[in-house]
């Protein structure tokens, strides 16, 4: 009578798993589809569209005064703001989302141009 | 096949089924995270029977567990379908191709891979049309299949054994 085992093929493929699931994990950090797009509006208006992946520095006037966003290496930041608390400048990088200064009215958004509104998952 | 055979897998398939319906009241962290228990019937079914009846036993398991939950053809029935075919066909292709390569463990794992893998791709083409949201999802999965494929890989070689000593 043979009993089932466990084979070197079955150990072997256990290890690839385990890697597979681990690697995934950073594969998919990177494939993620990053922002592409820095939109900046002003008092409600779209004053500017950068790629993100261009580095640029760019100054214009705000609501309450000279604003400087930069864009570096695939992140955006405000730089300079004249606003009171500073928020805006203290959120630093960012490579998703938004910078938001609402004393200056300014909105930075980074966007993905091709991304749909879906639902966000269907379960079953 | 004997017709001693035919009440095996039948009784197989009742099996399968009931653990299908034992597992959806097992509540998980995240909705679609199953333990995939059932899993371990197809396998047995593969080892003792080969690669059609283990089909015919995922079938009637996923067609009777979807009318038991009442999800039968909704979102839930298609993804089930899609990962239990395909995990008993990649299972009994693998066995096939390289007989004795794998052990029950190892069958179990590429049985769980293929199901998300499938999954996946019936997700993706039945309802969010979103890579993102697919890839987002692709490591639990990965993760989950891989513990989940070890249990029940475990599980069957035990019962497997189990079965041969009883028959001997």
């Amino acid at each position: 009578m043979s009993l089932i085992q466990t084979t070197l093929a079955d150990k072997v493929l256990l290890m690839v798993c385990i890697f597979l699931s681990f690697y995934s994990v950073v594969y998919v950090k990177e494939a993620m589809p990053k922002g592409t797009e820095v939109r900046i509006e002003v008092d409600g208006k779209l004053k500017y569209t950068f790629p993100l992946n261009k580095d640029r520095t760019v100054e214009f006037s705000g609501v309450m005064g000279m604003t400087t966003v930069e864009i570096k290496g695939g992140k955006v930041r405000m730089k300079e703001a004249p606003c009171p608390n500073r928020i805006c400048i203290h959120q630093g990088w960012i490579e998703n989302g938004a910078i938001i200064c609402l004393p200056n009215k300014v909105i930075v958004t980074v966007s993905h141009p091709g991304s749909s509104k879906g639902p966000d998952a269907i379960s079953g | 096949m004997q017709s001693a055979d035919r009440y095996r897998i039948a009784l197989l398939a009742a099996y399968a089924l009931a653990l299908h319906g034992f597992e959806a009241l097992i509540p998980t962290p995240i909705p679609w995270l199953r333990l995939g228990l059932s899993n371990i019937i197809t396998v047995i079914t593969l080892f003792f029977y080969g690669i059609k009846p283990a089909l015919t036993v995922t079938m009637i398991r996923v067609v009777l567990g979807s009318m038991l939950l009442g999800t039968f053809l909704g979102p839930g029935f298609f993804l089930s379908l899609s990962g239990g075919l395909a995990g008993a066909l990649s299972m009994g292709i693998t066995m096939a191709l390289f007989p004795g390569l794998f052990g029950p463990l190892g069958i179990s794992l590429i049985g769980a891979l293929f199901h998300n893998i499938a999954q996946l791709f019936t997700a993706y083409v039945l309802f969010v049309r979103k890579t993102e949201a697919i890839l987002v999802v692709l490591p639990f999965l990965a993760a989950a299949g891989t513990v989940t494929g070890t249990f029940n890989g475990i599980a069957a070689k035990y019962l497997i054994q189990e079965i041969k000593k009883n028959r001997s």
